[in-house]
């Protein structure tokens, strides 16, 4: 089943082209990686999905159309992001603002993600006041408080150390495996991408360059010259 | 702990007011007391606004003028009980607020604040050209009927009897605005004021939070309003030119709205260095100025944020 399909997604900036006509289909329990250069316009895309910025095309979830949909309906719907920055509440506590987040889907207490994320023993301290890991880990909290089925994550991984990248990673494969959570994940690190994803997709200059299985995408001469270079 | 503490606090502070006003003769300090009562909880709206939604707004006198105007233009046509009237004159002005909010909650920074003060001014022009219901300059003169709320209007209307009734509505709007603070839309709000994208993103509106923030904030203003005009039994445009804002907004800032009760002193100070200033010269608004100049550099959190600061130290 299709958790969530684009169809013809075309952004533009006055007369600049961030994306041309870009078609996007992930499989329900699927984790698909979206790389590509600085630019190639992948956060646009997780703006275009989530419903950040108004653009052309059309967006599915779950074979519902969500094109004209606010990012807080599509949220209820259980299409959740994260952010490239850090977007947290720096004069909030971790646990007021997990709180926040759950009262808006299902009226728990968010309890369980602060777990989930060895939030707890911060529970009580200020956002802004927390390292920058530990953030970045909020971050992420949030956008899966209240357990969203699809998942648009733009390079959660960015300022982690090694060891956090690797407990991210498993993270992610677990939820998609054990509860069938949906992923679409910005990253810029191969070993993370070819750890975890199911499907790459390849972006450049606003247009998909390439898209398919990992090992595909690492043979990929068009891939290996735009993007991987020597990385793969 | 903390809670009961807070709500001692709140007790302590109803009962002062009643208390000080058995022992201050009445005349000229009680009825500065009892202007002042008003201006504080004129800046109590104000703070809860910068507070709550983060924005500063240039023309909050309009919300604490207008209620006055209407219960002045409708009482000679005795439609209905001054009580009630009062109560409508108040709905009405939460409502229309609510409404001006839906829309100038959009904008942030300059822009609302030229947005308000711009609406603000607006009203202050209808009230001087709209002669024959706002009498112009002049202003209107109420003739209150004996009794209001089931008090006698002389005892509003004298220094004694209207400070210990203010002080009680301004203890009263106190407890409601920190309860607010607390209640999980005080959260929303304050998230919303943060980061209001990300709170979009987790599934809230946020358009009618922040409109409803403004409108709260009008009702305090209004309330201010309406014991100002109980004890005067007069309104001018005077109420509501951005001056009067713009006093206010200074009342919040000095006393600082990090806290909820920051305007409320602030409102305090200012009235009576407001005063004391101009028992010596004509220039009291320069020494205001100065003043205002030398606690936002030297306390960019009011004097509440430098009391709180001094306590907290070991
Ligand atoms: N708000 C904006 N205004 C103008 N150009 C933008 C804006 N946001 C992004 N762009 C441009 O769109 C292109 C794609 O950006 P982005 O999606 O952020 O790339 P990526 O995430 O792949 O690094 C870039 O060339 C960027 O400069
Ligand atoms: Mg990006």
């Amino acid at each position: 089943m299709i958790a969530l399909a684009a169809t013809g997604i075309t952004k533009t900036y006055g007369g600049f082209t961030a994306l041309s006509d870009v078609s996007l289909s992930v499989e329900h329990g699927e984790i698909r990686a979206l790389i590509g250069p600085n630019g190639a316009g992948k956060s646009t895309l997780i703006d275009a999905l989530s419903g950040r910025n108004p653009c052309l095309g059309r967006v599915e979830l779950m074979g519902a159309d969500i094109s004209r949909l606010t990012p807080g309906k599509r949220r209820r719907l259980g299409l959740s992001r994260s952010f490239q920055k850090t977007s947290i509440f720096p004069r909030m506590t971790v646990r007021a603002q997990i709180e926040l987040a759950a009262r808006a889907v299902d009226g728990s207490d968010g309890m369980d993600v602060l777990d989930e994320f060895d939030l707890r023993p911060l529970a009580d301290r200020l956002a802004g006041d927390i390292g920058y890991g530990d953030q970045r880990r909020l971050d992420l909290a949030l956008a899966m408080t209240g357990q969203p089925h699809t998942l648009l994550l733009d390079e959660p991984a960015a300022g982690l150390s090694f060891e956090e990248s690797k407990r991210l990673a498993a993270h992610l494969r677990d939820i998609a495996a054990r509860r069938g959570v949906t992923v679409v994940i910005v990253e810029h690190d191969m070993d993370v991408v070819f750890a975890i994803a199911d499907t790459i997709t390849v972006l450049q200059l606003g247009q998909v360059l390439a898209e398919g299985r990992p090992d595909d995408i690492r043979a990929n001469p068009d891939v290996v010259r735009a993007y991987l270079g020597s990385a793969a | 702990m903390k809670n009961s503490l807070s709500w001692l606090g709140f007790a302590a502070l109803g009962a002062v007011g009643p208390l000080a006003a058995h022992f201050i003769p009445a005349g000229m300090t009680l009825s500065l007391l009892a202007q002042a009562t008003f201006a504080a909880i004129f800046a109590l709206g104000i703070g809860f606004l910068i507070r709550q939604n983060g924005t500063i707004s240039f023309g909050h006198a309009a919300f604490f003028g207008l209620p006055g105007y209407a219960v002045a233009a409708l009482l000679p046509l005795k439609l209905m009980p001054l009580e009630v009237l009062f109560a409508a004159a108040l709905v009405g002005t939460v409502a229309l607020a609510f409404a001006i909010g839906l829309v100038v909650v959009r904008v942030h920074g300059i822009a609302f604040g030229m947005l308000t003060l711009a609406i603000g001014q607006g009203l202050y022009e209808a009230a001087t050209r709209w002669r024959a219901v706002t009498g112009g300059h002049d202003g209107m003169t109420l003739r209150l009927p004996r009794e209001v709320f089931g008090l006698p209007v002389k005892l509003l209307q004298q220094p004694h009897g209207m400070f210990v009734a203010a002080w009680i509505v301004m203890t009263l709007c106190l407890v409601a605005v920190w309860l607010f603070a607390r209640s999980p839309w005080g959260r929303l709000t304050e998230a919303i004021r943060d980061n209001e994208e990300r709170v979009r993103f987790l599934g809230y509106r946020t358009l009618l939070p922040r409109a409803a923030v403004f409108a709260a904030s009008a009702l305090l203003v209004a309330i201010a309003g309406m014991l100002s005009v109980l004890y005067n039994a007069f309104i001018s445009p005077d109420a509501i030119h951005w001056t009067a804002s713009g006093s206010g907004l200074i009342m919040a800032i000095l006393g600082g709205s990090a806290v909820a009760w920051g305007p409320l002193l602030g409102g305090f100070v200012y009235f009576f260095l407001k005063h004391a200033a101009g028992a010596y010269t004509t220039h009291w608004l320069s020494i205001i100025g100065v003043a205002l100049i030398l606690v936002a550099v030297a306390f960019p959190n009011g004097l509440a944020g430098l009391m709180i600061r001094q306590r907290s130290r070991p």
